[in-house]
């Protein structure tokens, strides 16, 4: 895998330095200043806080003691007799792993059926499949409720066809729910972005040499689809592992995870042990990222990409039609229904009876004098959007190029780019306001970084570990050669870039592009502080902003229009696309 | 629906007596008083924080800026630790576990003793104080209790909730992120004491208590019927109407009482109108405006409330509470045994 590198273009310089100076400014600088507490103590160098979690039963359970030096035998035996517990820490990596089982479980489906049936509606399903990503826990959390209530649609249909009822609230079932609607539309999208780049001509290659339609597609298909597939696993994992508001808005405080007691660290002003429960809980993301990067590139498989075609889902009535009709009465429960139930939400009132009164509300609030407008955080959101995906995807494609190899340099850069999704978002909430919003002095000059442009660029560093994600694996498993010849016949790195490789990723890098699009619409930890009493604020942070300890009407309302305005705009977004001839 | 048609009333009352909020004198400022408090003091339905603007600035010659800062109260413990500016001039929204945590983290103050300085400071009702120093003054408060369906259930005393009959219908917050839940495990703690609280926290997890994040996630299961008992406010009917599963229940005839305070930075840009502003908040007309407004009960003696409100809106007959004594190097401790209880 040699590339050639020793003439860096202006192009590839600027965009790197660029995304290092984004980095350092909107990231590694602000969650330094939270971190650094769990590497000090009473002012000198220690170990001492991270040494203090993991000795602690609550965060390590049986796993403590032999941090503190005890003899593993004892946690050996308690394992054995199955009573061995590994505390928060132990609880959180469980229901990642379960979350990500189911959410691959009900994702894997999805990307077969977008990528290999063709129906009406195709293009809006898939470009809808983003949209439960950027909805506030609040409105999962309502919608949720309802749906799978004692009382709700499902309970009442399960009993009108005569099967017993499911009490789904305050369990872990429901957690893990509630993060497969969040994250097996990620699966659904990064995988079908690789199924559609499947080159059908080894499969009819394959087929024609006599390989039964299961060989072909073990030995062709599931090598293309693997890195996607551990992709999308990563990912999920990640965001599963770091889950917050869901998992005490459903399940309740025995289900606490790492993070709950993190926020509350923070919000308690412990910071010591914030920080080392933060940098614990990257530790862990980040090595698993680092390992999953050395399987990447020992996979990357040289390959071309030759169009798809699809067959119409509605042609005929066979087994496999069948299985995805069920696949959509599963799709209704976990996804439409919850989603309906969300909007019904926002127009009925603590009784249950119809009101439109949240939306005069949010009517009349865009003449308010004081506070918060939901015509102002509507427009924010979508220019700070596109802002971001401008922005993210250069960054993006840049670090990608530059981690496309199997070095350890590589491997290293490429795991210290997922930070943004490794480090707690409390952390870099509370890491901005405490460095750029409250100011630094740089050469004597007292520099504040608040408003639009620092949360675009606050977005664009949470954002492009997504595009790195999906453009890598494609950009490794690309023919060589094929840029090699372009570079000899005398192409510049850019030029071979935009003419042989971009197009050749395209699929991956609309992934990365949308995902940098979602990531922007749904951020609220980093944005809520740069927005830092201005009027710069968001969607979300209105959502939070109409919450309050006395009613939801107004905090629903405000999270139906975001739903709203966010799918209607990932719609176009993929029309528009689909007019510049990215599929 | 019932709310809005309050409200209406309460509205065309607010425009009668705003003409005649009689407090003027003081001290006349020009600058513009920046007044830091959370998001529903401003973006409510019928949020208190315009009126206040409009009705102060009627008649002082002075400007009002609200700021809603991201982090709370910590957002300035963090710039006096870091040394950054303070921007604001008061803070209104402050409960006693704050000002503990300010007084942990800071050795200089982050506000000033202002009671000398006000006129009707003496109004204000005693147990609703919480600052023996006097640097936050209440300008309401509100009464944690349940809210039960009285269909189904009927909660009387701490008893009831650990009663078989009960089981798993009791929803509560998180003590951790929650106000509520905060003040729900602080009664259990005023009821049972700091040695027999833990026990009966045990006795309400036999009893499936469901522990849920924040005052909204646990509303939102009360709602749709996931248990017959939630830890609310006894102002609930105010936006629920007197129906069946809305009945506010009082624990041993208690409710514990969460009283709301506002301080005075002591870097205070424009201090004698910051003062001005909070004297102002404690006029009898403004003390009925911001209870009705906000949900809240009045924290002088002399309000002037409108009846409907005081019909749907319950006092308990024994309100308890903790004040800053009695809480200061207890709260951390008591809460973090919880925590690790219910999780371990």
């Amino acid at each position: 895998m040699a590339r050639s590198r020793r003439r860096v273009d202006t192009p590839f310089l600027v965009a790197g330095l660029v995304t290092a100076a984004l980095l350092v400014v909107m990231l590694y600088y602000p969650v330094g200043s939270v971190l650094v507490e769990a590497v000090f103590a009473d002012g000198r160098l220690s170990l001492e806080p991270i040494r203090v979690v993991l000795t602690d039963s609550l965060y390590f359970g049986d796993l403590a003691g032999v941090f503190a030096g005890e003899s593993p035998l004892e946690l050996l035996r308690a394992v054995l007799a199955g009573e061995a517990s590994f505390g928060r820490f132990g609880f959180t990596a469980y229901q990642a792993v379960l979350s990500t089982l189911l959410s691959l479980a009900i994702g894997l489906p999805g990307a077969y059926v977008l990528a290999n049936y063709e129906f009406p509606g195709r293009r809006t399903v898939r470009s809808l499949t983003l949209v439960p990503f950027v909805l506030p826990s609040i409105m999962v959390a309502a919608g949720f409720a309802a749906m799978f209530g004692i009382n709700g649609p499902l309970n009442r249909a399960l009993s009108a066809v005569g099967l017993p009822t499911v009490e789904l609230m305050f369990t872990l079932e429901i957690i893990l729910l509630a993060h497969a609607f969040y994250n097996a539309p990620l699966v659904v999208r990064v995988v079908a972005a690789a199924w559609e780049g499947v080159d059908t001509r080894m499969v009819e290659t394959a087929r024609s040499l006599g390989a039964s339609p299961r060989r072909a597609f073990l030995d062709v298909v599931v090598p293309q689809l693997a890195p996607a597939v551990l992709t999308s696993t990563l990912l999920v994992f990640i965001f599963t592992f770091m889950s917050f508001p869901i998992v005490l808005a459903l399940g309740g405080f025995q289900l606490a995870t790492v993070e709950v007691f993190l926020y509350d660290r923070i919000s308690r002003l412990q910071l010591e042990e914030a920080a080392a429960l933060a940098v614990l809980e990257a530790a862990i993301t980040l090595g698993l990222t680092y390992a999953y990067l050395h399987y990447e590139r020992a996979q990357a498989a040289t390959r071309g990409v030759a169009a798809k075609s699809r067959q119409r889902l509605f042609a005929r009535v066979d087994l496999e039609r069948l299985a995805v009709a069920g696949y959509g009465i599963v799709i209704a429960i976990v996804f439409v229904g919850p989603i309906v139930s969300m909007l019904l939400a926002s127009v009925l009132d603590a009784n249950g009876a119809f009101t439109l009164q949240y939306y005069e509300f949010l009517l009349d609030r865009r003449d308010a004098v004081v506070g918060t407008q939901p015509d102002v955080a509507i427009r924010n959101s979508l220019a700070f959007a596109v802002g971001t995906l401008v922005l993210a995807v250069p960054m993006g494609v840049v670090v990608a190029l530059a981690t496309a190899r199997d070095t350890l340099s590589a491997r290293v850069v490429g795991t210290l780019a997922m930070l943004p999704f490794a480090v707690s978002g409390v952390v870099v909430g509370l890491g901005l306001l405490q460095t750029v919003v409250f100011g630094v002095e740089v050469f004597g000059l007292q520099l504040q970084v608040t408003g639009a442009v620092a949360i675009v660029a606050a977005h664009a560093v949470g954002a492009y570990p997504f595009v790195v994600r999906t453009v890598t694996p494609a950009l490794s498993s690309m023919d060589d050669r094929l840029v090699e010849s372009a570079r000899a016949l005398g192409a510049s790195r850019t030029r071979a870039l935009l003419d042989i490789e971009l197009p050749l990723v395209t699929p991956a890098v609309a992934a990365g592009a949308a995902f940098a699009f979602a990531i922007s619409i749904g951020e609220f930890n980093s944005t809520v502080v740069l927005v830092e009493g201005g009027d710069a604020y968001t969607m979300p942070v209105a959502v939070q902003r109409y919450l309050s300890d006395r009613t939801l009407g107004p905090a629903t309302a405000m999270g139906s229009v975001l739903l709203v305005v966010t799918s209607v705009s990932f719609v176009v977004i993929e029309r528009l696309g689909a007019y510049g001839g990215i599929e | 629906m019932r709310r809005r048609t309050f409200i209406a009333g309460a509205g065309t009352a607010v425009a009668a007596t705003a003409g005649c909020v009689g407090y003027t004198g003081g001290n006349e400022g020009d600058g513009v008083v920046t007044v830091a408090t959370y998001e529903s003091f401003v973006d409510s339905e019928e949020s208190i924080g315009p009126w206040l603007k409009e009705n102060f600035e009627a008649d002082h010659d002075a400007e009002i800026e609200f700021t809603v800062p991201s982090s709370g109260i910590n957002q300035y413990i963090r710039r006096k630790q870091e040394g950054a500016d303070i921007d604001a001039d008061l803070f209104v929204g402050l409960n006693v576990d704050e000002l503990i945590r300010i007084d942990d983290e800071l050795d200089e103050q982050l506000f000033d003793s202002i009671a000398g300085d006000l006129e009707r400071s003496d109004r204000v009702i005693d147990e609703l104080r919480f600052d023996p120093d006097d640097r936050a003054i209440p300008y309401d408060t509100g009464y944690i209790s349940l809210v039960y369906d009285e269909r189904e259930v009927e909660p009387t005393t701490f008893e009831d909730l650990t009663d078989e009959a009960n089981r798993g219908e009791l929803i509560t917050q998180n003590a951790q992120e929650s106000d509520p839940g905060l003040a729900f495990l602080l009664w259990t703690v005023h009821e049972f004491g700091a040695d027999g609280y833990l026990d009966y926290w045990q006795q309400l997890e036999d009893n499936e208590v469901r522990i849920l994040g924040s005052w909204s996630d646990a509303y939102n299961a009360y709602t749709n019927e996931a248990a017959d008992m939630v830890v609310s406010y006894s102002t609930d009917q105010v936006y629920n109407g007197d129906t069946p599963r809305h009945q506010v229940g009082f624990l041993n005839d208690q409710g514990y009482a969460q009283p709301e305070g506002m301080a005075r930075f002591a870097d205070a840009p424009d201090a004698d109108a910051a003062t001005d502003f909070i004297e102002f908040m404690l006029q009898p007309e403004v003390q009925g405006v911001i209870a009705e407004k906000n949900v809240q009960f009045p924290a002088v003696d002399d309000a002037e409330l409108d009846d409907e409100f005081a019909s749907l809106a319950h006092v308990p007959p024994e309100p308890v509470t903790f004040g800053y004594d009695e809480l200061a190097g207890n709260l951390d401790g008591w809460v973090d045994e919880w925590a690790r209880q219910i999780v371990e």
